[in-house]
């Protein structure tokens, strides 16, 4: 049991500043650049921003939390870019972010409390499982299912909010792998026959990874959707390495999906046009067609240079849906390379709290789960940056906690707390 | 145990996310840092257009100073209104939402003063948003000349283009079909205007000067006798020719016609003058695919010349190699599977007249600041000599004698009281009736115009081609 103790946090409190300080700084300059003044009152959405993330960290005082101190300012640094980059991209969605970040607030603090001993989330593995394929298949549902910009990703009532279930879908996959892992994983890692340097476990431990392949590839074909068949498949091919140690698992699971990606580019046009544009963004049939987003992405980016144009002063509102799928090349075009790699920086500091965070877990399970949610978001990040700069197709995978979206700001909060919940268990047990 | 090896497992995907990251943030400076300038001077990318949307672009003019492209007030910003169609691929458009092309893209900094040799006024635009006002843009064309290309093509298909053989500067160019760029920059045309000029059959928006790739037909006998001459093979020697010709029966039922069922000695002078495909096919087998190959690459055919706009660079043969003796036959007298661009032509008639030296073709010849002072200057660079100066003048005196000689094929190209060198062609391909061709210069001895004519699906083929030239040279030369 949480013992009802404040404990101070004073590193998280110093940090929170200095991240809080970077936003307004930043959202300042968006709003004097586009009208050439700045009003006091117009500094009300930032505050209001702010105001809820210091609840969060006193939140956390008054329950005498006692887990990691730097997740929580990275992902308060992050989402004060998201906000200062929709203010600047499309302040009509503003208020709406706002009232997502109201509910990802929530959600957080309802993880932190409700989950006391994480260990129930691994006793109701396939309950989990079952929540994550409804979820999955729910975009397919007549009435609830929403096809948006070429993919059926999205649940929604007309006229009412819209939801990717995918986010979701994440959180639950990575729990399930946890917990089913941690139970099979000496069958998986110790096969009985070896064909050299080959491991050949029974036939009935390849099942899974066949099976998640399909699944991965039925969500690409019937939904439309490269980026969740991609992280799908990431996720599990990253926990079944995690669990077994066995790089030919990872190996058959590449070739898989090479293989199926190739088998698609054939068959489905969706497919064939991401790769197509992919390959020659600048061919003069796709370049005002199908790959307009794209090169005008690169051409934020070229705007780029080493400092940037400053920020509100590029032109990234060329870019087609520029505040959710092309946030990273608008960011990049305003403060620069430098700005780039400031934002990767934060990412990777963020993966390496939660792979240290995994690497203290007292249990396998906890061990698993950390570094899997620790997973997702270097991978989103990866696939999405790499999508931006062209070094692989692009999918609509958004950017952690700075895209604009109220699915993907929930679910990162939501994340964030499990990891927290780790750590502040193995302090508990390590104290 | 079990905990550690998972520990170890973590350690690894760490380090492999570390490296993921390490190759995106290269990726990343790639397109930000390397590619930045090639990015921004892209035709395509709408920020040099937006960044002047406020205030006038700089104007294009002739080397008269006839302006040709200058920016007009529309409400509160402003449009680029174009004064000469004959010119419209030249100049090409300004377009917020399609991009630039033509000088308007390659000039596109100059334009909006940030010239790449202004670097304290690129500096100052960056960082200062303060912007040097825009100078102007001075084109080669000389209003005479062009005017005289425009009347001589009249409406047909096909393109004239004229250049100095001593400087590259090139004084005329007309490509037709050709379009309204006023069209392409009017709000409210411009998304018709585009999409009928994208979809029109004839493709209008191609330079067919530079873009345009064509079998050479007859034209390339010149760079076939070129390479013969270089490798010392006697022009005067006569060589039998019975149409029609097949070297071996290897060949099947593949014969080199006779363009006028000729049976007879030829030696290079007459098989100029009567354009005789089967001398030039003998020629070609005797000298051997290496050296012909060699030699049409040494003028160009199947590289992009160095010019200051989009260029097409055409082929010497499907696969880049003359590969089979039908292939060296056809090749000899410009069928094959050869395909050049007008320009490269007239770069190979501007060589021959230069004694034997190649100079880079370019349409700009200056760019100057906004008080008129000159910035700096295109071209003038000192080129390579392609060809000896004797092969030069021996080629010269071929091609004046098929323009001037009695029942020479190019004597539509005559000029009085001057010495004209040209050679006619008649491409055969496959949609249609033949393009006619014209290439030459004048005076032969001394020339300062040299011009290459086509005529797609022209009735005649180089007959009708050759009086277009003459009509452009003379105009040039003030006749």
């Amino acid at each position: 049991m949480i013992r009802v103790r404040p404990v101070a946090r004073l590193a998280e409190l110093r940090l929170l500043i200095w991240v809080a300080a970077l936003s307004l700084v930043g959202y300042v300059a968006v709003v004097a650049a586009a009208s050439g003044r700045f009003a006091w009152y117009e500094i009300a959405v930032p505050v209001a921003v702010l105001a809820v993330f210091g609840l969060l960290h006193v939140f956390l005082v008054s329950i005498g939390f006692r887990g990691d101190q730097l997740l929580m300012p990275l992902a308060v640094g992050l989402t004060g870019i998201g906000f200062v980059l929709v203010e600047r991209l499309a302040p009509t969605l503003l208020l709406q972010q706002l009232t997502w970040l109201v509910i990802a607030a929530g959600a957080f603090c309802v993880t932190i409390l409700i989950p006391r001993d994480l260990s129930v989330l691994a006793r109701f593995k396939y309950t989990w499982a079952l929540v994550g394929v409804l979820l999955l298949v729910s975009p397919l549902l007549p009435f609830v299912g929403r096809e948006i910009n070429g993919a059926r990703i999205w649940v929604g009532i007309t006229g009412l909010a819209q939801f990717e279930p995918w986010e979701l879908v994440k959180i639950a996959l990575v729990i399930f792998f946890a917990a089913y892992l941690e139970e099979y994983r000496e069958m998986l890692s110790t096969p009985p026959r070896r064909f050299g340097p080959i491991p050949v476990p029974p036939v009935p431990y390849l099942l899974p990874i066949v099976a998640m392949w399909l699944v991965a590839m039925l969500v690409m074909v019937f939904e439309k959707d490269l980026g969740a068949t991609l992280l799908f498949f990431g996720i599990f091919l990253a926990m079944l390495y995690l669990a077994t140690g066995e790089p030919f698992y990872v190996a058959i699971g590449l070739v898989l999906l090479v293989g199926g990606g190739f088998v698609a580019y054939h068959a489905f046009a969706h497919v064939a046009a991401r790769v197509d544009v992919w390959l020659a963004p600048f061919n003069s049939d796709l370049r005002f067609d199908q790959a307009y987003q794209l090169t005008q992405g690169l051409f934020s980016l070229g705007n780029a240079g080493l400092f940037g144009a400053g920020l509100g002063a590029g032109m990234p509102e060329r870019i087609p849906v520029v505040w959710s799928d092309f946030v990273f090349d608008a960011f990049t075009e305003e403060v620069g390379f430098i700005g780039a790699l400031a934002l990767l920086a934060f990412y990777l500091v963020f993966v390496y709290r939660g792979m240290l965070i995994a690497l203290r877990a007292p249990t396998t399970f906890l061990q698993l789960l950390a570094a899997g949610l620790s997973f997702i978001v270097a991978f989103q990040t990866l696939v999405i940056v790499g999508g931006n700069a062209k070094l692989i197709p692009l999918t609509g995978i958004t950017l952690p906690f700075v895209a604009y979206g109220g699915s993907s700001l929930v679910t990162n909060f939501m994340l964030c707390a499990l990891l927290l919940r780790v750590s502040d268990i193995t302090a508990r047990v390590r104290r | 145990m079990s905990q550690r090896t998972i520990a170890a497992n973590i350690r690894r995907l760490t380090l492999t996310i570390a490296i993921a990251f390490l190759v995106t943030s290269v990726g990343v400076g790639y397109w930000s840092i390397v590619a930045a300038s090639d990015l921004n001077a892209d035709p395509f990318n709408p920020r040099l257009i937006a960044a002047v949307r406020d205030r006038p672009r700089g104007k294009i003019v002739d080397s008269s100073g006839r302006v040709l492209a200058e920016s007009v007030r529309d409400g509160d910003a402003y449009r680029r209104k174009y004064s000469d169609r004959s010119l419209a691929q030249v100049l090409g458009y300004a377009s917020f939402k399609y991009g630039a092309s033509g000088v308007e893209g390659a000039y596109q900094e100059s334009l909006i003063g940030q010239d790449p040799s202004d670097l304290l006024g690129q500096w100052k635009a960056r960082y200062l948003g303060e912007r040097t006002e825009p100078g102007s843009v001075v084109l080669g064309i000389d209003p005479k000349v062009q005017a005289a290309a425009v009347a001589a093509l009249g409406g047909r298909r096909g393109a004239i283009v004229a250049l100095d053989p001593k400087t590259g500067r090139i004084l005329a160019s007309v490509s037709l079909p050709n379009y309204d760029a006023n069209a392409l920059v009017d709000p409210a045309q411009q998304d018709a205007a585009w999409g009928q000029l994208n979809a029109a059959s004839d493709k209008p928006l191609i330079n067919r000067v530079a873009q345009g790739l064509y079998p050479p037909g007859s034209t390339m006998k010149i760079i076939t006798a070129a390479a013969a001459l270089e490798s010392g093979f006697d022009p005067n020697q006569k060589i039998r020719v019975d149409d029609p010709y097949q070297a071996d029966k290897s060949w099947g039922d593949y014969f080199v016609r006779s363009s006028s069922q000729a049976h007879g000695d030829f030696d290079m002078s007459l098989a100029f003058q009567r354009s005789e495909n089967i001398y030039f096919a003998k020629v070609g087998l005797t000298i051997g695919a290496q050296k012909l190959g060699d030699m049409a690459r040494k003028f160009g055919v199947g590289s992009a010349p160095a010019l200051d706009l989009a260029v097409g660079k055409g082929q010497l043969s499907n696969g880049g190699t003359i590969d089979r003796p039908t292939l060296l036959a056809d090749t000899s007298y410009g069928q094959g599977e050869l395909l050049v661009s007008p320009l490269q032509m007239a770069m190979v008639a501007a060589t021959v007249g230069n004694h034997g030296v190649q100079v880079q073709p370019h349409y700009v010849t200056e760019i100057r600041d906004s008080s008129g002072g000159v910035l700096r200057t295109v071209g003038g660079g000192a080129g390579d000599q392609i060809i000896s100066a004797a092969t030069a003048a021996k080629l010269t005196t071929y091609l004046v004698q098929a323009v001037e000689a009695p029942g020479a094929f190019a004597f539509g190209a005559k000029i009085a009281g001057v010495h004209v060198a040209g050679k006619t062609g008649t491409a055969e391909n496959p949609a249609g009736s033949p393009h006619g061709w014209f290439v030459g210069f004048a005076p032969a001895d001394d020339p300062q115009i040299a011009v290459a004519v086509i005529i797609e699906n022209a009735g005649q083929g180089g007959v009708d081609a050759a009086p277009l030239g003459g009509a452009v040279m003379k105009a040039a030369l003030g006749h």
